[in-house]
């Protein structure tokens, strides 16, 4: 009976111990790193249009080609999910060398500590190439945490003909005011469509980028001590888009229920006039919109405090647990440089932060009407202060995305939506 | 372990026992060396990891990078019980389970009937009776968030060929939650359906036919024959969809990701975003054991009636 215990103990701890040593393969860097041979570094893209999979094989191809030693596969993500993936793999000791991702959500593993601090590491004449603002967007408590590559701005794409059809010149000047929008909106309303499909299916995002253009920062101070203020010019955005689907009755209110891929097939099928979707979505619209649609992009969107919207670039950092870190930071160097990272911003229709690139995106873009709006809505890009916040992703997740949810859905008023944002945040960071 | 138990059983005297001591041992050895390769994969897999999970409940785990563990006793617990977010949460998933259970008995009740009685292409249909159960929740969800498109879904196209203006069925709040119950009824019929049939051809025929000698009708019979006979499996079958229901967690992540407004956010859900969003993974672990006692507790109210039924019927 003893003995047989006994062996029950061994064979167990043996499977366990299996099954433990399992887990522990594949972490970081799988391939071997000890050894003479190439080093190999894992490179995790979540780049999902194929036009930029193309332009980051191409650039990773180069290094590859360049660099026998060290060896960059990509493992291609998508953005459905990453944040779920990344913490999966983070927490398993899996997650790859080079991470890409975007900055209001990396923020939390870098307070976690999984990211390296890049202070040392970015190459001197790519760190003064790229604004200030720009890099606090990706600084942690006095560390740079990822590279930012290229910014996304939210644009207004309108079918030409159905402005027209209403007798709506496509206004021109370097920026539409929010009261100019709303009347085209009105004017290009008919009962077969609606002005505006815009996707505000996880509406937090949008709103705190543009609410910056009513001085509407929602957070003062950083870290863990941040408070939150809901005033005129944070609910200005949330409102305005409230008073247009219910009062106007000039935004689809069904579309605030999707997702802006959702909204761009009523759009392709001529169901609403105008739809206002992030910047990357030309290069969809120029790949897959049906023939004969006249699609434009208006000027940027203005309220009163200017075309301002938030910017939080995408970005790549480094796994603190790789065992090659610096190798990872040279190939990071050489992808973010400019005609490099010009190639990525072309393909996605997306802002590059340096100027280098932009300067080399520019000459790319040569005339093209969509593009020039694009780097116009780029000019007022602002560090925005909810990047300093500790417990930003949980609010939105928890509190802001279902209480916007319930206000665009006209089920609480406005004052209730102050509150719910308000209180929501105490709940959190208490 | 019954089986080692029942050789044992039989000593009557001392002397004797000592002999038969030896051999009992000897088949308690067999037996157990029988018995652990069919356990380890049970303790491995799933007791270890019950355990540590009900373990993380007590302490204020989180998922930061070589992240200190305390123990902090029934801290957790005391938070959650002031968790207004977390009890709305609860209550949503009362709703859910309860409602889809119901439907679904009621619904794979006809269904088994149908099945049941001598219709023409039997075994087809049975076959087709099936397929939703074949089918894994996450395509189950991907084809219904089809169905409900509110622009290009069929069931608008459908209601708007009618001339009834379509309904953005996932978004708009007074409809998500019954939408998705819909869903959670149509793909959990099959598995209730094959039960409840089994059950049903499990009842001697005789019983039937002495009823309709009787006089009794269709209904009559179904009412005094048929379901008292099907009782047990009804009762098995419900608890069983109840748990499981409650427990779901892909059909409604892919379905309305716990929205509009958290309209359809269920525990299981709820946990997660605590978990995996906000990395609270001691607190989420806090969450998960309230939520099996508050079954267990639910369950066993239920069971402990229906015994007392049970034994009233039988005094």
């Amino acid at each position: 009976m003893k003995r047989f215990r006994g062996i029950g103990a061994i064979a167990l701890a043996g499977v366990a111990a299996l099954a433990l040593a399992g887990c522990q393969q594949g972490s970081a860097s799988g391939g071997g790193g000890e050894g003479d041979g190439p080093i190999t570094l894992e490179f995790q893209s979540l780049s999902d249009q194929p036009t930029t999979q193309a332009a980051v094989k191409e650039i990773v191809d180069q290094w590859n080609t360049d660099n026998p030693d060290v060896q960059v596969s990509i493992v291609q993500g998508g953005w459905d999910g990453a944040y779920d993936k990344l913490i999966t793999q983070f927490t398993g000791g899996t997650a790859p060398d080079i991470i890409h991702f975007e900055a209001s959500s990396i923020v939390s593993f870098a307070q976690d500590g999984y990211l390296a601090d890049l202070n040392d590491l970015v190459a001197p004449d790519l760190k003064s190439d790229i604004s200030q603002g720009i890099w606090d967007s990706v600084t942690q408590d006095g560390k740079i945490i990822a590279y930012p590559s290229t910014l996304q701005s939210y644009m207004v794409f309108a079918n030409a003909d159905l402005l027209a059809q209403a007798g709506v010149e496509v206004p021109s000047g370097d920026s539409m005011t929010w009261d100019q929008f709303e009347e085209i909106a009105k004017a290009t309303t008919t009962p077969e469509h609606y002005g505006v499909g815009w996707g505000l299916k996880s509406p937090t995002a949008t709103v705190m980028s543009m609410a910056l253009g009513f001085d509407g920062g929602f957070f003062e101070g950083g870290g863990a001590d941040a408070s939150i203020d809901v005033g005129d010019g944070e609910l200005a955005v949330p409102g305005r888009i409230h008073d247009m689907a219910y009062a106007d009755k000039s935004i689809d209110p069904t579309s605030l229920t999707q997702s802006g891929s959702d909204v761009l097939a009523s759009f392709y099928g001529g169901k609403v006039a105008m739809t206002v979707q992030g910047s990357f979505q030309a290069t969809n619209m120029a790949k897959d919109a049906p023939e004969g649609l006249n699609w434009v992009a208006l000027p940027p969107i203005a309220g009163t405090a200017g075309a301002v919207q938030a910017a939080n670039p995408q970005t790549y950092s480094i796994n603190v647990d790789s065992p090659h870190v610096q190798e990872s930071a040279d190939f990071l160097n050489f992808f973010m440089s400019g005609d490099n990272l010009a190639k990525i911003a072309y393909a996605d229709a997306l802002i590059p932060s340096s100027g280098e690139a932009r300067a080399a995106v520019e000459k790319l873009a040569g005339d093209d009407q969509a593009w020039k709006q694009v780097l116009a809505s780029g000019e007022g890009l602002e560090g925005p202060p909810f990047l300093k916040v500790s417990k930003y992703q949980e609010w939105k997740d928890t509190v802001a995305t279902p209480a916007l949810q319930q206000y665009l859905a006209d089920q609480i008023s406005k004052d209730q939506l102050a509150t719910q944002l308000t209180d929501g945040w105490a709940d959190v960071n208490g | 372990m019954t089986v080692i138990d029942t050789p044992a059983a039989p000593t009557p005297s001392k002397k004797p026992a000592k002999r038969i001591g030896a051999r009992v041992r000897a088949q308690r050895k067999e037996a157990i060396a029988l018995v652990i390769p069919a356990l380890l994969p049970i303790i491995v897999f799933s007791a270890i990891p019950l355990i540590s999970g009900v373990a993380l409940g007590f302490t204020d785990a989180t998922l930061a990078r070589n992240a200190e563990t305390n123990f902090v006793g029934l801290d957790n617990f005391v938070a959650l019980g002031g968790d207004t977010r977390f009890w709305g949460s609860f209550g949503i998933g009362l709703v859910w389970a309860g409602s889809v259970a119901g439907l679904t008995l009621i619904s794979a009740m006809g269904l088994a009937l149908l099945l049941n009685s001598d219709l023409k292409l039997k075994s087809l249909t049975r076959i087709l009776a099936l397929i939703p159960w074949a089918m894994p929740p996450v395509v189950i969800a991907i084809v219904w968030r089809m169905i409900y498109n509110p622009n290009s879904g069929p069931l608008n196209g459908t209601l708007e060929f009618f001339g009834i203006p379509g309904v953005n069925w996932l978004g708009d709040f007074s409809t998500a939650l019954p939408a998705v119950i819909v869903v959670g009824v149509w793909s959990g019929i099959p598995q209730t359906t094959v039960l409840l049939l089994a059950g049903m051809q499990s009842i001697a025929p005789e019983q039937h036919e002495a009823a309709a000698v009787d006089g009794a009708g269709a209904v009559r019979r179904f009412w005094h024959v048929t379901l008292p006979a099907l009782r047990p499996v009804i009762i098995a079958v419900t608890a069983l969809d109840f748990i499981w229901q409650f427990n779901s967690f892909g059909l409604i992540y892919v379905l309305t990701e716990g929205g509009p407004g958290g309209q359809t956010m269920i525990p299981p859900l709820f946990t997660y975003l605590e978990a995996f969003r906000n990395r609270e993974i001691g607190y989420a672990s806090a969450m998960g054991n309230v939520l099996v006692l508050a079954i267990l507790v639910i369950l066993s109210v239920y069971l402990v009636n229906q015994f007392r039924q049970n034994r009233k019927v039988r005094a």
